[in-house]
């Protein structure tokens, strides 16, 4: 029996990444699994104002910090909702408001400087544990991040592979979702997403044994239920109409190949469980702003799944 | 200047409409159904019922403060679930979980089928001239069950048609019920208190078959009744004594918006805290609005005695049937000003939907509760399956309907004296509410990081965190009340066990409160011991990793 542990949508988030990593000798798993969605959404400017004085704005709250210690708390407190602190200053930041590329460029830095301190943070933490750690950059992650992550010595990319979990179970992984609003970077249609699924389903020894790990849920799951927005991106009936955005191709190769488990994200206020025919799909949820690590434990048995059990660490 | 950058990602939205948000904060503290309902019940009173709404509004906007802030905090977190979980532990998080937004929902189910006979399908009924039908649904214990079992059927459908499209009858029924009640505030501020009684007459005799002098005969039995409550006056100390009574009406704009934008600030906040409270203040006004103009065409007295005309005898405190056959009814009474059968069909229609667009909540909430529930493992997966050909969640209705239907028996038959229980109904959802406010209050100093790093980090009030202060104002309400409630020292709500030697000693009552505790008690230590043979440590699972 394998025991694994996975979670999704970390958002950047130092303390969700840190207990991710922990979570294998906390809930005694032998493989820990990340979803997509690494990088975070926002950088945060911290406005040098001369001397030791800093302003940041957080979440709408001013903050004037003084002293090195005033400014190491700010920083933590901006990490620890997943956003990025960029030290700036007043003139730098009259001209990024006039140069969006520029702040593209610093999002860009700013997300890669972090993913490289993540893998560090592995490579030097899982030495001498035998425990596996598997990652499939999602649909908000930048192509650059695959780079890094590739490069770690205990984080492996498994993004369009089949990766064999045990004897008895494979796993084939993607972070590329169906078209979104906001069109990310790993978008594309639902018919080639098909193509995707079924070029690593081909592949497969298995596939009833085997694990779907895709971020984007299926297609009305009820993992996938996600406030209905207007044109302008502004929530519906105060965010009470929820409808699912979830993928019809990848509904359509679960139904067929009916695998043992899918493992899903992509949607934070999704978390669940759905089977559909014969397989459990899970979207564990997020709440990494809040830093807490949402996840799921699976037990795989041959041919079923011995366990699982959704947790909030 | 940009104080933050955002790139294009996942689930970055605007915010929403503020006047959405208040559209479903304004129904869950429904004037029509809870409100008018509730004032009926409450002739007996000594406090002034405007005084005592807007003292309570008071307290309750802490309530307000309370859930805006944690929903900023821990936004898209389940709710009263997750933050008494995390906050307070698992066990109490579940066991006030599940007693407050299910079990006690079965209970509900009659009072909104009690509702749903005197304000829609009774006066309907009459209108349309179906009087044996109006008045078997009106005074019968048949009515009363079929009618719950009609309600049942209907918030089953609403369930089937999923929150997307109950949203747009929601907003639909909003439009429509606030052209209902401004025709019945029209009508009665432009009517006459003799045209009302030469109207409540003719009509209640013709459409209910009621005796002639219906007014006088109700001024009666209300007066036999002891109808005392005053539009205004009675005196802080009764004032206060009226609150726990009429909570059962404005205790809930917190079922409204629950919603908080990712990378958003305290902005948001702000919008929840908008959206929850004007719904707060509107109902208010608004009642007092309504309240007065019953008071000028109807009679303020006259209102008050049809109230304890009919529920003295609905109690059975009397076996003088009420003159008037139909529970007092208001916006019938204002439709009774106009003679047209078609102008009172369409001012009773649209009020209608003040039920339609509030019903749906009884089981919404339960239905989350029970999927949580079962997504923890606490239930059976089974219960969290929905049916894949029409989208319903069969088991964990079921779950509510099955119950349901037994307890809208009891009530009906009044078995066990299950009419007395009324209240219950809003004392175990202040418990669970009690629960969520306790968190609050203690959330800056048991997870200080996450609050700091909250969008609410710098609200204070003398340097003490608004959500704790906030806390301990609508913490000390509810304590008052359940005070109230479980002692009764002044023998007013009849489902404690009363310390007044006049009391009620309503054990039954205690029982039924209780016996739900130990049921999710029952569950909760049952499936975690299961879990646990199974391998899954329950205590492991909901707890935070170390971040080391």
């Amino acid at each position: 029996m394998t025991k694994l542990f996975f979670a999704t949508d970390i958002h950047g988030s130092d303390i969700c990444w840190t207990k991710f990593l922990n979570a294998g000798k906390f809930y005694d798993v032998d493989v820990l699994i990340l979803g997509g969605d690494m990088t975070g959404k926002a950088v945060v400017p911290v406005i040098h104002q001369g001397g030791k004085n800093y302003s940041i704005t957080l979440l709408e709250q001013n903050f004037d910090v003084t002293t090195d210690e005033e400014l190491q708390d700010m920083v933590k407190r901006v990490r620890s909702r997943g956003y990025y602190p960029y030290m700036t200053n007043p003139d730098e930041m009259a001209e990024l408001e006039k140069d969006p590329e520029r702040v593209h460029q610093i999002f860009l830095q700013e997300v890669l400087k972090v993913v490289q301190q993540w893998m560090d943070f592995a490579d030097k933490k899982l030495d001498g544990t035998d425990m596996k750690v598997y990652c499939s950059p999602g649909n908000d992650d930048m192509d650059e991040v695959d780079e890094i992550v590739r490069a770690s010595r205990r984080v492996l990319l498994v993004e369009g592979q089949v990766t064999p979990l045990d004897p008895h179970h494979e796993m084939i992984a993607s972070g590329w979702s169906n078209r979104t609003p906001w069109d990310t970077h790993r978008e594309e249609d639902e018919d080639q997403l098909e193509v995707r699924y079924e070029a690593m389903i081909s592949k497969l020894k298995d596939p009833r044994n085997a694990v779907f790990n895709i971020h984007v849920p299926p297609y009305k799951s009820n993992l996938d239920e996600a406030p209905e927005l207007d044109e302008n991106l502004r929530p519906k009936m105060a965010g009470q109409a929820l409808k699912p955005v979830g993928s019809t191709a990848l509904r359509k190769v679960i139904e067929n190949s009916q695998p043992l488990l899918g493992l899903h994200g992509h949607i934070h206020e999704g978390r669940g469980t759905s089977r559909i025919g014969k397989t459990l799909c899970i979207n564990p949820g997020s709440m990494y702003e809040q830093g807490t690590l949402l996840g799921a434990i699976v037990a795989l048995g041959k041919n079923k799944i011995e366990n699982y059990v959704l947790t909030s660490g | 200047m940009s104080n933050l950058f955002v790139r294009k990602a996942t689930g970055l939205v605007r915010s929403w409409s503020v006047m959405d948000a208040f559209v479903y904060a304004f129904f869950s503290i429904n004037l029509i159904t809870l409100g008018l309902y509730s004032f009926s019940q409450m002739y007996y009173f000594g406090g002034g019922l405007i005084p005592a709404l807007i003292v309570s509004a008071i307290f309750i906007f802490f309530e307000v403060i309370v859930y805006a802030a944690l929903i900023a905090v821990m936004p898209r977190s389940g709710g009263d679930y997750v933050w008494q979980s995390r906050i307070l532990g698992g066990a109490i998080g579940f066991i006030l979980a599940v007693t407050g937004w299910w079990f006690i929902l079965w209970l509900w189910v009659p009072l909104y089928g009690d509702m749903f006979r005197h304000i829609v399908l009774v006066p309907l009924l009459g209108i349309l001239g179906a009087q044996e039908t109006a008045l078997w649904f009106a005074g019968t214990q048949n009515g009363a069950f079929t009618s719950s079992l009609i309600t049942l059927v209907i918030v089953s459908v609403f369930i089937a048609l999923g929150m997307k499209t109950y949203a747009r009858i929601q907003k639909f029924s909003f439009y429509g019920g606030m052209l209902g009640l401004l025709i019945v505030i029209v009508l009665l501020l432009t009517g006459s208190n003799e045209a009302f009684k030469a109207g409540l007459d003719s009509n209640a005799t013709a459409l209910f078959g009621a005796q002639p002098g219906v007014y006088d005969a109700t001024v009666t039995l209300g007066t036999n009744a002891g109808a005392a409550l005053p539009f205004t006056g009675g005196g802080i100390g009764l004032i206060f004594l009226t609150l726990p009574y009429l909570v059962f009406f404005n205790l809930w704009p917190n079922w409204g918006a629950t919603l908080y934008g990712e990378v958003r600030g305290a902005t948001d906040f702000k919008r929840n805290i908008t959206g929850m409270g004007a719904a707060l203040g509107v109902t208010t006004l608004l009642g007092i609005l309504l309240l007065y103009a019953i008071s000028k065409t109807i009679g303020w007295e006259f209102y008050v005695q049809a109230g304890g005309a009919w529920w003295n005898y609905a109690w059975g405190f009397s076996t003088d049937a009420p003159a008037l056959p139909v529970w007092p009814y208001p916006a019938l009474f204002a439709a009774f000003l106009s003679t047209s059968r078609v102008v009172q069909f369409i001012v009773i229609a649209l009020m209608s939907l003040w039920w339609f667009g509030w019903s749906g909540t009884v089981f919404l909430s339960s239905t989350r509760v029970i999927f949580a529930a079962a997504f923890d493992r606490l239930l059976p997966e089974k219960v969290a399956e929905v049916d894949e050909r029409t989208g319903t969640p069969i088991n964990a209705l079921l779950l509510m309907v099955i119950p349901s239907v037994l307890v809208a028996y009891l009530f009906a038959y009044n078995i066990a004296s299950f009419q007395t229980f009324t209240l219950c109904s809003t004392l175990v959802i202040a418990v669970t509410f009690l629960g969520t406010t306790i968190s609050a209050i203690v959330l800056p100093y048991t997870k200080p990081d996450l609050y700091k790093a909250s969008p609410i980090a710098k609200y204070n009030v003398l340097g003490i965190p608004l959500i704790t202060v906030s806390g301990v104002i609508f913490g000390g309400f509810l304590v008052f009340l359940l005070y109230q409630w479980i002692l009764d020292p002044n023998a007013l709500y009849g489902i404690g066990y009363s310390i007044n030697e006049a009391g009620y000693k309503n054990g039954a009552s205690l029982i039924y409160m209780g016996s739900m505790y130990v049921l999710a008690a029952i569950i909760y230590f049952g499936f975690k011991a299961y879990r646990k043979r199974g391998g899954i440590d329950m205590d492991k699972v909901q707890a935070e990793i170390p971040v080391e």
